[in-house]
């Protein structure tokens, strides 16, 4: 079977947002996903986009996988490509699209002079653990100790309001 | 009436008003063990902090014991955070010229962070170094650092901050946990991954998969 890679569309947000909530119900996080098809289309396809997307689409029609991705920066090694989302439909896999996708990434930003490719994996995806691992990745949370930590809305509003004197 | 005094005191210090007053917020510690009076303002940073921001940055790195991985310096700072297409953002925090650090520096502590994107919950801020100098901390500089970059995250609509912590530093897991956060790695089992540049090489020259 035929597939091609492409820079998503405007019209791709409702295939996108389809994609994120299989893979959230892939890892039983389903009820997570708050963002919507118009989130998407202002976050992605404004003036400033928030993120940039990757489709993979066989038959030239039907959009079977993607990847989500952003520009970040380390101030010890510079620009980085943070993987956000990568995810291809159950029936499509073992054709190489993932790999593709990863080749197409990872070529994109060498171009963008980014020094590496950063993302998280689940400890529990053996799979998508080992696709990693296999092409190089490094494991830094069992490797060097580094844990992701997060301020969710609540906590971050009292974060923000200011200390008392 | 604090505050027209201290914002005086920074007009002449300067020999000019600012004009990014609006920017700036003032900040008066008590430090309870010494009883002296820390004054500190903290204010988005511009290009001229790149050499202050390069030289804070070494420290950290001391500090993490890694110095060997710091690869870019003050140059690249400049151009990578403040051309048309900037890849951070930062914030400063100074004091005035009269506590200043024993090697004779104002600039004493610093945020970087950028905007990025969770696919389940949009706009998020990422938190990618804070750093208050050793002499300067235990006076709320780096929980105002961090407030202040929780603020312009929220400015613009972002719903978490993320950050990354190493598992041996002790003192700053309690602090972040006393502030609410949670620890993403052991409560969902995320890792945080990496493919540096020779994987990055070898995946972008690889041969695309046989499909026959």
């Amino acid at each position: 079977m035929e597939f091609k890679l492409r820079k998503a569309e405007a019209r791709d947000v409702a295939d996108i947002l389809r994609l994120v909530k299989e893979l959230a119900k892939y890892e039983n996080m389903e009820h997570q996903v708050e963002l919507t098809e118009r989130e998407l289309l202002e976050d992605g396809f404004g003036e400033t986009p928030c993120y940039h997307c990757v489709i993979a689409e066989v038959n030239d029609v039907q959009v079977v996988g993607f990847a989500m991705y952003y520009l970040t920066y380390d101030p010890w090694v510079g620009k980085q490509l943070y993987l956000e989302e990568f995810y291809v439909m159950a029936e499509y896999r073992g054709l190489g699209i993932g790999s593709e996708v990863l080749r197409y990434l990872s070529d994109l930003a060498m171009k963008l002079r980014c020094t590496g490719i950063m993302f998280v994996v689940a400890e529990n995806n053996e799979p998508s653990m080992q696709f990693y691992k296999r092409r190089g990745a490094e494991d830094l949370s069992e490797g060097e100790g580094w844990r992701l930590f997060r301020f969710d809305k609540d906590s971050l509003v009292k974060m923000a309001a200011p200390s008392e004197e | 009436m604090m505050l027209c005094v201290i914002m005086t005191y920074f007009s002449v210090g300067r020999g000019r008003i600012t004009a990014r007053i609006y920017l700036l917020q003032y900040g008066v510690h008590a430090d309870p063990d010494s009883r002296i009076r820390m004054n500190f303002r903290l204010r988005d940073s511009t290009v001229d902090d790149c050499k202050d921001i390069a030289r804070m940055l070494m420290e950290l790195a001391e500090y993490e014991k890694v110095t060997d991985l710091v690869k870019i310096g003050q140059k690249d700072l400049e151009q990578d955070g403040f051309s048309n297409t900037p890849f951070f953002r930062g914030v400063i925090a100074e004091v005035p010229e009269d506590q200043k650090s024993k090697d004779g520096h104002v600039k004493v502590g610093y945020a970087l962070y950028f905007f990025s994107y969770s696919s389940w919950k949009g706009r998020c801020v990422y938190l990618e170094d804070l750093y208050v100098m050793p002499e300067f901390r235990g006076k709320g500089i780096g929980k105002a650092l961090m407030s202040k970059v929780a603020q312009l995250g929220l400015e613009v609509g972002c719903t978490q901050m993320n950050f990354i912590v190493l598992n041996w530093n002790k003192s700053s897991l309690e602090f972040y946990t006393r502030q609410g956060c949670i620890d993403i790695t052991e409560k969902l089992g995320y890792h945080w991954m990496s493919c540096g540049e020779n994987a990055l090489k070898k995946l972008a020259n690889s041969d695309p998969v046989d499909e026959s």
